[in-house]
């Protein structure tokens, strides 16, 4: 009995002060972080026409394909890769499967004014101020109707993020050149490989939809992914940065078990020995 | 049972059996709290063992450190990671362990006479320990382990005359760099190993030779109220150890953020300190004294000397007659709010200095000394006490 | 302890016990033991393609497989090798295709082109165009490595029916 009163103390000490230099002072730290709006409402959008992805693959192909590719319907970029990143330090995005990762609203915004809807001045593309909002909805149209509607968490890391970001462990290279890069955004992005290990699932999902309000200051712009997107991008970070999770609680379980085990053994033992001291 | 006989006529280890385990008494009344030291000689042997296979991948270069533990080691080696779970838990774990010994011998009195040399080896062991887990963190070249050690190290800079040279001279760069990564690492997979090694044998030959302390304080007839070490002391040992096992490997599979912090996933960037860094938790409470006298770093750096010492020159504080706690009413008192001020140091450590919690630092700061300025005082209150009922 | 019964209900916990702490050490012992397997990347460097139209007729050319040398020779018409379980047909003709290592104390014999032969530095050892020990200490020809054939691309490290018609 005095023995498990002593034990009991010394977890209720472990406990508390495993609250408070875990849960609590991660929170006290990292805790304010800003709530995720995967509707993007600071950008306006108020149209109500409908597109029609005929016209809009024609203005895709008058408008966009100068830089852009969609390898689904086999549209090449006219600029090749090189030049392209030449003449914007960044390769431009593939764009076949746009419409299923990134946000309507904020797609049109986004064609709209690049560098408003992603929050950074120097964001790459030119706006698109020729075109109408008619004319925007049309290409938007086109693009839903080529994408894929299953997309998995790896492509979505490379339509959306390895144009900037390298992933060393999965042999991902940036495919933007790391100079060219320096010059866009002023330093080399990092490395994704261990992100969904460094940093928590909330962190992830608060900065990947608005750097800015995380992190002021930083040059990655905001790419307005889905929430849908986001989760899916976040889970496969986390997969390749923890590969061997599964194998762990599972072999977890059978060593507690066996554990288990010994402390009944070791304790029917205990019991014997002591049973002629006491 | 031929192999005895064989070995007996050679070594004579049916004397040796008899002699160090079974002539070996130990008072009866001891509680689990005495079983911590043969915890901590089982965890010394599991961080060595999973530690030799750590460093069978490890690469302690600047350039190559990082990748080795988190590719290679914790990706690619069959069950690398398995290896690197435990050493990094059980490294922390293992200050639990001492923690949890320490309290045990202070709250007992195990430090006064005849065992001020266990208690001096001991404190030898925490500061080896110390020694081996900060350069142990450095390792893995992560952002954590650069700027741990790059502040630590810093320290030693505010030491007056010979500070600046002296970092230089330990970093052996002007910032910690590859060389201060591979003398590190000698450190922490040779030297000190083999230093805690040598002082762990010193310690348990002076426990052995003047008997394991008891709840009690007072000295056992070994004759009458001993129990033999083996069987009856280990097998109480055994169901502590698999008890404790069974909490490490929960930790080790399930609960390894505490250590194994998320932001030393990053690989080291020496132009960027991570937004908050702070120390494992297990210097938590020295670092919150440093930060505690948040009005003068010179009186905080000489604080933070003392905090780590100060434990060191318990037997010499404390020359009350009364051995065990159990029979102090006064210095339980003083005990338990020094176990509970040091819990709230180790809190505050991680949290921000700022407005009220640098407030609380500072009195947290000034109970830890208290309690050591309490003992003599207590000392004496007991010692008046006695020679009142003597009268 | 004068209870015999007693006595054996003690022993029988501790050989329990025993036996419980003896399959933990067997599963440590066998992580251990994988930890030292050949990592993933060496594994997959295991299996090598190399491009036989890049051989000229009577060339022979070294590639690395599993860090061992592999002789691959364009035979000529002159050769007359005349070993069919030691040739690998192709559309370009006939190689041959052997590890580089001396089957008598493992040096790496040197192709003397003018005689057609290998000639082994350490103790004179020789083989022929076909790899087979023709002179000197070497007990065995020369081995065959495991190969697999996709047109004129030979992957070493598979096992293909060319291979497995060869050694039956
Ligand atoms: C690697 C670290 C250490 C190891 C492996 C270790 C091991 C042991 C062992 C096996 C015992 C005998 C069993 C027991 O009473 O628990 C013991 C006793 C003791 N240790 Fe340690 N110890 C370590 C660190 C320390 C430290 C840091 C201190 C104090 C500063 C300390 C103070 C003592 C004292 C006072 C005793 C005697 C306890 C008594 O008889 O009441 N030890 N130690
Ligand atoms: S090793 Fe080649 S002949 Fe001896």
């Amino acid at each position: 009995m005095k023995e498990l009163k002593i034990f009991l103390i010394i977890v209720g000490l472990v406990l508390v002060g495993y609250y408070g230099i875990e849960p609590f002072a991660h929170h006290e730290m990292y805790g304010g972080l800003p709530k995720p709006d995967f509707n993007y409402l600071d950008l306006k959008y108020d149209i109500d026409i409908k597109g029609n992805p005929q016209n809009g693959e024609n203005l895709f192909k008058q408008n966009c394909q100068s830089c852009h590719s969609l390898k689904t319907k086999n549209l090449k970029a006219m600029m090749d890769e090189n030049t392209a990143m030449q003449a914007f330090n960044v390769v431009p995005p593939d764009l076949s499967n746009i419409a299923a990762i990134v946000e309507k609203h904020f797609l049109f915004n986004f064609i709209k004014n690049p560098q408003n809807a992603t929050k950074n001045p120097k964001f790459a593309m030119p706006p698109m101020s020729q075109l109408s909002d008619q004319q925007i909805v049309d290409i938007i149209a086109f693009l839903e109707k080529t994408a894929k509607k299953e997309i998995t968490g790896e492509k979505i890391l490379e339509d959306a993020c390895t144009r900037c970001h390298s992933v060393k462990y999965q042999k991902i290279k940036a495919f933007t050149h790391p100079e060219n890069l320096k010059k866009y955004l002023g330093k080399v992005p990092p490395d994704l490989s261990l992100k969904g290990r460094s940093k928590t699932k909330e962190y992830l999902e608060a900065f990947i939809n608005n750097p800015q309000a995380v992190l002021p200051g930083t040059s990655m712009p905001r790419l307005g992914l889905k929430k849908e997107s986001t989760e899916k991008v976040i889970t496969y970070l986390q997969e390749i940065s923890d590969p061997h999770k599964e194998e762990r609680n599972k072999i977890g379980l059978w060593v507690l078990g066996y554990m288990l085990i010994g402390v009944f053994l070791t304790y029917a033992w205990k019991k014997k020995v002591w049973q002629k001291i006491k | 049972m031929r192999l005895i006989d064989w070995l007996d006529e050679r070594l004579e280890i049916r004397k040796l059996i008899k002699v160090t385990l079974i002539d070996y008494k130990v008072p009866k009344n001891i509680n689990f709290l005495w079983s911590f030291g043969m915890l901590l000689v089982l965890m010394f042997a599991i961080l060595f063992i999973s530690g030799l296979f750590l460093l069978m991948y490890y690469k302690p270069d600047s350039n190559l450190a990082f990748d080795s533990v988190n590719k290679t080691i914790m990706m690619d080696v069959s069950f690398g990671w398995l290896f690197r779970h435990v050493h990094a838990v059980g490294a922390s774990i293992v200050f639990l362990l001492l923690y949890i010994h320490i309290a045990r011998g202070i709250f007992y009195g195990s430090y006064k006479p005849p065992r001020e040399v266990v208690w001096i080896t001991g404190y030898i062991l925490f500061v080896l320990f110390s020694a081996t887990a900060f350069t142990g963190y450095l390792l893995p070249w992560g952002q954590m382990s650069y700027w741990a050690a790059q502040t630590i190290t810093t320290l030693f800079e505010k030491i007056p005359f010979i500070g600046p040279d002296l970092v230089i001279w330990i970093r052996g760069d002007y910032a910690v760099a590859d060389a201060t990564l591979t003398r590190f690492f000698a450190l922490h997979v040779v030297f000190l190993p083999v230093l805690i090694m040598i002082v762990m044998a010193i310690h348990l030959y002076s426990v052995r030779v003047v008997g394991s302390n008891n709840e009690d304080g007072k000295p056992i007839d070994k004759k009458k109220e001993g129990v033999p070490f083996w069987p009856v002391f280990m097998s109480k040992e055994f169901f502590v150890m698999t008890v404790f096992l069974l909490f490490f490997f929960f930790l080790v599979f399930y609960k390894f953020d505490f250590a194994m912090d998320r932001v030393n996933f990053e690989p080291a960037n020496p132009l960027q300190t991570p937004t908050h860094i702070y120390p494992e938790w297990y210097f938590l409470a020295y670092y919150e004294v440093l930060r505690g006298f948040f009005f003068s770093q010179n009186l905080g750096l000489i604080a933070f000397a003392l905090s780590m010492v100060l434990i060191l020159f318990l037997p010499w504080l404390d020359k009350s007659p009364i051995v065990s706690g159990k029979n102090r009413p006064l210095f339980q008192i003083a005990f338990w709010i020094f176990i509970l001020d040091f819990l709230v140091l180790t809190v505050l450590g991680k949290l921000p200095p700022t407005g009220l919690y640098a407030w609380i630092g500072l009195i947290a700061s000034l109970i830890f000394f208290g309690f050591f300025i309490s003992l003599p005082i207590i000392a004496k209150i007991e010692k008046k006490q006695l020679e009142g009922e003597k009268k | 302890m004068s209870d015999k019964k007693d006595m054996s209900r003690r022993d029988f916990l501790l050989y329990a016990i025993g036996g419980w702490a003896a399959v933990g050490a067997g599963a440590t012992l066998y992580a251990m033991y994988k930890t030292w397997e050949p990592l993933p990347e060496v594994k997959a460097a295991g299996v090598v393609e190399f491009d036989l139209s890049l051989v000229k007729p009577g060339e022979i050319r070294v590639i690395e497989w599993r860090r061992k040398p592999v002789f691959i020779l364009r035979r000529t018409p002159e050769m007359k090798a005349g070993c069919p379980k030691r040739t690998v047909r192709t559309s370009l003709g006939d190689f041959t295709i052997v590890i580089g290592i001396c089957t008598h104390l493992g040096c790496i014999p040197n192709w003397e082109s003018d005689k057609n032969i290998w000639h082994c530095p350490c103790h004179g050892g020789e083989y022929d165009a076909c790899g087979r020990n023709i002179f000197g200490p070497p007990p065995r020809p020369l081995e065959i490595p495991p190969f697999k054939l996709n047109g004129n691309i030979i992957v070493l490290g598979e096992e293909g029916p060319e291979y497995k018609a060869m050694i039956g």
